[in-house]
């Protein structure tokens, strides 16, 4: 409760900060989060579930307010909340690092975001999933290129998906005592009913996520979009809709799950095959990114349906390597970009002679990117297509592609924007907070790769738990 | 029933003091007779009898009529800055506004179509006159004559129906009805047509289709302070009329009227927010937008169950503070009544106060959590769900088309190059009344926790 309220009272408190100190004090308050979730991670007993808010009765409406979290909520979480400083840091010397609404506006994305991964009240949970699209949209509108179409069309689009699933949750609900966790584990759904409820939840997480039919608005969204903006809805939002799957959408209607999961995973496995084919001929760079990101987050979510507990670990590491990757490439992107004044790639060349040092973190961030070993995309990615395989050949060799089109897209780009012929003949090599940024990632992001078995096993406990709760849920068949 | 007495004399009051030419001492006279009504309604000891065989204020009741008496309050505070401009006319407007606000009681208490009657007329005829008040302007008074006209028309709709129902049961009494309802001897087919036309004339006063046309051309038309009172007010308490009066009286034969009721509810909303979607008159917009939420709350009638009230009540403290808001905004702009949505662009990054309640009020309006809006809206259509799947799942994709121009909106107003020639000068009671209706929009819908 203490991490909602902190942030919470973050975001009001920048509107009051003296306009010169505002960059600085949102750096170093976002860390007072980071070091609260940091704290409850020490104080979390494995496989435990924590109470932080249930005041034990029910409301009008249904409505329980209760609000907890287990392991695999608390690693989200934690991403979240080291995330965020993690992105200010790397935002500290654009323009909108100085504007108290942009710092104000951050932190109460983050309150919405740490609302969705502690709600434990389906209602609670719409209303802080909606509630982030609020200050996201003003990131956007704002600090970013000002596209009224394309703005709109993003905001239409996951609004139309989050309305769908409000009419599951009032389906559900309708069934139910209350909007209470507990309460909607246990409502008993005919399989036809369940599909409709999951195409619900589907609906809002595909376009979120965004999966391969649904994805129209991520790319133009990217591309005009600032870089703390493309940040904070690839590395942070769409985990919101991955988290949503695993803590919503299977266990409150398993009943569908059997059937429904081949929709989902052709979908996913689509969106692998077809977010690669885009990138390899796509010359935006920040397109390519989101493209690519298409690609991975389709192999999460049709793993995420396999639903066993090897997927269900495989799947949170890659989330985390997910947002790793994500600031990182698009903070190389953003620095391409700003120095180059293009988007695109072709137009930039020889960067890599001007520039060593960022070569070189560009060619690192590149590598876990494609999900070199060592790195933690590896392990993440092995356990995913191993399922993925598992359950059907072809499920398996067509996500594998990922591995291949990965490597194409992104050496690609590498390629042509750091060593064709020269287009510039200055190009400034990256500033101390940029590369303390790559540092950062990369850091995390070896520790996660040589030792996976920190995020495995925090949350093993968990894992079984949620599996045991779902097998013993009533299904009526 | 002290509350009807004490609006009475206050509007009285008000019309005299209005004759000493000095609108601060009669919007005062209002503002504290309005206050004192708030108390005596809420009071728990009482001179008069509270219940008699016309008229009660059991149930919700109360909290309905407090919430027009909160909402008259904050259109007579914040369009002070309008009402002074005529000195010699402001004790009128606000005696008219006050008396029309006593219809309303009598309305929201009425336990028999005779007071039923006498409320629905005493709160729509000095609206008739309010709405024709700007005596120079030419849509002012087109706007007067079709509310005129129109309402006569459902007034006449609304006696045919109560005779009719008097012929088939012979009584007036809402409970008396519902007992009769299947009784022998009551001859259903004179209460079943009656019904059909009651229902039109409440349609008609709530602005649902088929009798909607009237809404744009006179909310347009009046002056924005009196259009105010009737998107908020009138449709708060028609709604709540209509769904006092076909609960209790006519709540045996749901299964008759509730399919009509859908029908209409379908086709409103798609009425209000097609019309609405391109539209570039800032009061014709909210006029349509009133039409489509007038559909919303009309969903209360169609669930049977007693937290229908709380919900609507709910959604309509969102609704109403929304447009109280909005509107109170379109005032203090420097421009002529006639307002365009244009007129706003760039005014709220401009003046940031501005920017945050037409940002909270415009997203609440559209049911975006975790405003009283979203709750509202939210609780109506999960009331009517396991009945009437298919509304809900078309009242949400409504919500989803109204977000498309409530939104255009918004980044119209928060766009960084602002409009030519447009000023902004908010008086102090317009921020207080802004500020009040920011509040109730973001922290109204906690009251669920307290119910």
């Amino acid at each position: 409760m203490e991490l909602l309220i902190t942030t919470l009272a973050l975001g009001l408190i920048s509107f009051i900060v003296p306009q010169k100190n505002i960059r600085l004090f949102g750096l170093i308050a976002s860390l007072i989060p980071a070091g609260i979730s940091i704290a409850y991670l020490m104080a979390y007993e494995a496989g435990s579930t924590v109470q932080l808010f249930d005041p034990g009765k029910v409301y009008q409406f249904g409505l329980t307010l209760e609000m907890s979290y287990d392991a695999i909520g608390l690693i989200m979480i934690v991403l979240t909340s080291l995330s965020i400083p993690i992105i200010l840091l790397s935002n500290y010397n654009m323009e909108s690092s100085r504007s108290k609404l942009f710092n104000a506006l951050v932190f109460l994305m983050q309150f919405g975001m740490l609302g969705v991964f502690v709600a434990s009240d389906g209602i609670l949970f719409y209303v802080f999933w909606e509630f982030t699209l609020i200050p996201i949209f003003l990131i956007l509108y704002w600090f970013g290129k000002r596209n009224n179409k394309v703005l709109l069309k993003f905001f239409l689009y996951t609004l139309v998906g989050s309305l769908a699933m409000l009419l599951s949750l009032i389906a559900l609900g309708s069934k139910s005592l209350s909007f209470g966790y507990a309460d909607l584990l246990n409502v008993q759904l005919t399989t036809n009913m369940a599909y409709w409820i999951m195409g619900g939840f589907l609906l809002a997480f595909a376009i979120k996520i965004p999966l391969a039919p649904f994805h129209t608005w991520q790319a133009e969204t990217y591309a005009n979009s600032s870089m703390a903006g493309t940040m904070l809805l690839s590395a942070l939002m769409l985990k919101m809709a991955l988290f949503g799957i695993l803590k919503w959408m299977i266990p409150l209607a398993p009943e569908g799950l059997e059937n429904f999961k081949w929709l989902v995973i052709v979908l996913g496995v689509g969106s692998v095959v077809y977010g690669g084919i885009i990138c390899i001929k796509q010359n935006d760079i920040k397109k390519i990114f989101a493209y690519a990101s298409v690609s991975h987050l389709g192999l999460i979510t049709a793993g995420l349906f396999l639903f066993n507990e090897n997927v269900l670990k495989g799947a949170m590491i890659q989330i985390i390597n997910h947002s790793i990757v994500s600031i990182g490439l698009f903070l190389v992107a953003e620095i391409l970009i700003s120095r180059m004044n293009t988007h695109n790639i072709k137009e930039m060349g020889g960067v890599a002679k001007l520039a060593p040092k960022f070569g070189f973190w560009f060619t690192l961030i590149l590598l876990v990117s494609i999900s070199v070993p060592f790195t933690a995309g590896f392990i993440g990615e092995f356990i995913l297509i191993k399922e993925l395989s598992e359950l059907h050949l072809y499920s398996g060799l067509l996500s594998a592609t990922t591995l291949v089109f990965g490597a194409v897209y992104m050496l690609r780009t590498f390629q042509i924007s750091m060593h064709s012929a020269p287009k510039t003949t200055h190009f400034e090599d990256l500033k101390w907070n940029e590369l303390a940024v790559f540092i950062i990632l990369m850091i995390f992001s070896i520790i996660f790769g040589l030792f996976p078995s920190i995020i495995t096993n925090f949350m093993d406990a968990s894992v079984t738990q949620l599996l045991n709760t779902f097998n013993e849920l009533p299904i009526v068949k | 029933m002290e509350a009807i007495v004490v609006i009475f004399i206050t509007g009285l009051l008000a019309m005299f003091i209005g004759i000493m030419n000095k609108p601060n001492l009669v919007i005062i006279t209002s503002l504290l007779g309005l206050a004192l009504t708030l108390v005596v309604q809420n009071c728990p000891v009482h001179f008069l009898p509270e219940k008699y065989q016309l008229l009660s204020f059991g149930g919700y009741a109360n909290s309905f009529a407090s919430l027009a008496v909160i909402f008259t309050s904050a259109i007579i505070f914040g369009g002070y800055n309008y009402l002074k401009q005529e000195k010699s006319h402001t004790g009128d407007y606000a005696a008219l506004l006050l008396f029309s606000l006593s219809g309303a009681f009598c309305l929201i208490g009425a336990e028999d179509f005779f007071m039923f009657f006498l409320g629905v007329e005493i709160l729509s005829i000095p609206l008739y006159v309010l709405a024709g008040s700007k005596k120079k302007s030419e849509l002012s008074s087109e706007a007067a004559i079709k509310y005129f006209f129109t309402g006569a028309l459902a007034t006449c709709l609304l006696l045919f129906g109560i005779a009719l129902i008097y012929g088939g049961t012979n009584t007036f009494n809402f409970h008396a009805i519902k007992d009769l309802i299947n009784a022998p001897g009551t001859n259903m087919s004179y209460v079943f047509v009656g019904m059909l036309f009651v229902m039109s004339a409440l349609l008609f006063k709530v602005g649902a289709f088929p009798f909607h046309f009237w809404v744009a051309d006179v909310y347009n038309g009046s002056p924005t302070v009196f259009m105010t009172y009737m998107a908020s007010v009138v449709k708060l308490v028609g709604v709540f009329a209509f769904l006092k009066l076909f609960q209790t009286a006519f709540g045996e034969i749901h299964f008759f009227w509730s399919g009509i009721l859908a029908v209409v509810i379908f086709v409103s909303m798609f009425i209000g927010n097609l019309s609405a979607l391109n539209q570039r008159k800032f009061k014709r917009l909210m006029a349509f937008s009133s039409i489509t939420n007038g559909a919303y709350a009309l969903v209360a009638l169609l669930n049977r169950d007693i937290a229908s009230e709380v919900n609507l009540w709910v959604f309509m403290l969102g609704y109403g503070s929304s447009v109280i808001a909005m509107l109170t905004l379109s005032l203090t702009l420097n421009q002529e009544e006639d307002v365009e949505t244009t007129s706003f662009k760039g005014i709220g990054y401009k003046y940031p106060f501005v920017g945050v309640v037409s940002i909270i009020a415009l997203l609440s309006i559209s049911g975006i959590p975790p405003l009283t809006g979203f709750f509202g809206k939210t609780m109506l259509f999960a009331s009517a769900f396991n009945d009437y799947l298919l509304l809900v799942i078309f009242a949400l994709i409504n919500s989803a088309i109204g977000v498309y121009f409530y939104l255009k909106f918004i980044m119209l107003i928060m766009s960084k190059e602002p409009a030519e020639g447009v000023e902004v000068h908010i008086t102090l009671n317009q921020y207080i009344v802004l500020g009040f209706c920011a509040l109730a929009i973001t922290f109204g819908w906690c009251m669920i926790f307290f119910i």
